[in-house]
């Protein structure tokens, strides 16, 4: 596991770090809302002063488990990118390197889960073979960022209609889709062990997620990425009426 | 003849379950009643103990979240307090044969007396029909029936969903605030929240 970059850093303007987790075959970490089980990477950064780091940009999970225990994750390999923002302030000098650490808390599960704390660092050299450096993680930053949920197209609308046991979530698209499949961002909303049930609709589609057995109270909006056949994944926040 | 009507019995038991499997248990409704056998060979029936508190929890001693609350003897101190108010405290092990966390009577009594851990019973599930009528998720995963067969608690153990014994300082303890408030005949504040750990091993 290590810290990485994609471009050189300039004064004032954001830049991206990223984490990468290198999992042996049949391990895997956990996407922000970990399902059923498990818990997500959390990480500490530490920075030179002035200098703040972002959220985490959380790429697509993959549905893990089987039965009436199903999980949110990544296996084989997953980079964490985060963004960094230079201060306007301060001049970099090239001359200098910036100290980067990330303290890392993460569960890893097999059938077996074991947490488990790292910690990586990252020194950035602010020299003209910074860019160099950084190509050789460019491809990995890219294939990431692809990975990615984007935001709703705009001329798209979601709705999730509520009834006795469901959320019908309606999809109004400019493009039509052939499947679709939702990843709840709150916990205790839906039941992720449940089948999904999609049917196209001329101008989009509608999927139908069960609720969960823990949701308490009425929801606002119903959060989470969905993910299209074709694989594009979107960030959406469906008005429940 | 003997063998026979036992065999018979097995299956009904094994039917009734099976058909109570989509209810699940949710908060506010009957909690579904089971039978199922402790590690000393003694039957637990839901019914058995109607007229008193009944907390179930999922167990693993191979998982890490379980052994947060054991290591620390926090599961245990909760075990001895509330057995020693009169409620019924039944540790369930759904892990099935072969899979992490399955143990044998004799291998789980010793266990019980080594960590001396203080439920009213461990109850031994490898088939996880009781895990998956109660819709057991983690372990832990803790559930509370009140005294009239009524679920009044679904959820985490407390509210720091680590695997760290630090955190127990300090965090809140779902299970005895429902049972205070439920003892005191109060309605319980917080009787769903989404449980942690190590995923309950079924069998495939």
């Amino acid at each position: 596991m290590i810290a990485a970059q994609a471009a050189p850093p300039q004064s004032g303007r954001p830049f991206s770090v990223g984490l990468l987790f290198q999992l042996e075959p049949g391990w895997h970490v956990y996407w922000q809302n970990a399902g059923d089980s498990g818990q997500p990477p959390t990480i500490q950064w530490s920075l030179p002063p002035g200098f703040r780091v972002g959220a985490i940009a959380w790429p697509t999970p993959t549905r893990l488990g089987k039965g009436s225990v199903i999980d949110y994750g990544y296996e084989s390999q997953v980079l964490l990118i985060a963004p960094i923002n230079a201060p306007a302030s301060r001049k970099l000098d090239p001359a200098d390197a910036l100290e980067i650490g990330a303290d890392v808390k993460y569960l890893i599960c097999r059938e077996i889960c074991v947490p488990a704390r790292a910690h990586a660092t990252l020194s950035l050299p602010l020299s003209g073979d910074t860019a160099k450096r950084a190509a050789r993680w460019r491809s990995l930053f890219a294939q990431t960022e692809s990975q990615i949920p984007k935001r709703l197209p705009s001329d798209w609308k979601v709705v999730a209609r509520s009834n006795a046991g469901n959320f019908v979530l309606s999809v109004r698209a400019a493009v039509p889709a052939a499947q679709a499949s939702f990843f709840p961002l709150d916990q205790n909303v839906v039941e992720n062990s449940a089948p999904q049930s999609f049917v196209p609709a001329k101008t989009g589609f509608q999927l139908t997620l069960k609720k969960s057995d823990l949701l308490a109270k009425p929801i606002a909006a119903l959060r989470g990425v969905l993910v299209l056949g074709s694989g594009r994944a979107y960030e959406i926040a469906a008005p429940v009426i | 003849m003997k063998r026979h009507f036992a065999a018979s019995l097995t299956a009904i038991v094994l039917l009734v379950l099976a058909t109570s499997l989509a209810w699940a248990a949710r908060v506010g409704d009957p909690a579904p009643n089971f039978t199922a056998t402790d590690t000393n060979g003694q039957i637990h029936k839901l019914s058995d103990y109607a007229g008193k508190f009944v907390v179930l929890e999922w167990h693993n001693r191979g998982c890490p979240y379980t052994q947060k609350h054991y290591d620390s003897g926090n599961m245990e101190n909760l075990q001895r307090e509330w057995t020693g108010r009169g409620v019924i405290w039944l540790t369930v092990i759904s892990s099935a044969p072969g899979k992490q966390g399955f143990v044998t009577a004799s291998d789980e009594n010793a266990y019980v007396k080594q960590v001396n851990a203080a439920p009213t019973a461990v109850l031994l599930d490898p088939t996880g029909l009781l895990g998956h009528l109660y819709d057991a998720k983690t372990t832990p995963h803790m559930f509370i029936i009140n005294p009239q067969g009524t679920l009044i608690y679904n959820g985490a153990i407390d509210d720091r969903p680590t695997a760290d014994r630090s955190d127990i300082n300090g965090a809140k303890n779902y299970v005895s605030a429902a049972l205070e408030q439920a003892l005191a005949g109060k309605p319980v504040t917080t009787p769903t929240t989404r449980p942690y750990g190590c995923s309950v091993k079924y069998p495939d």
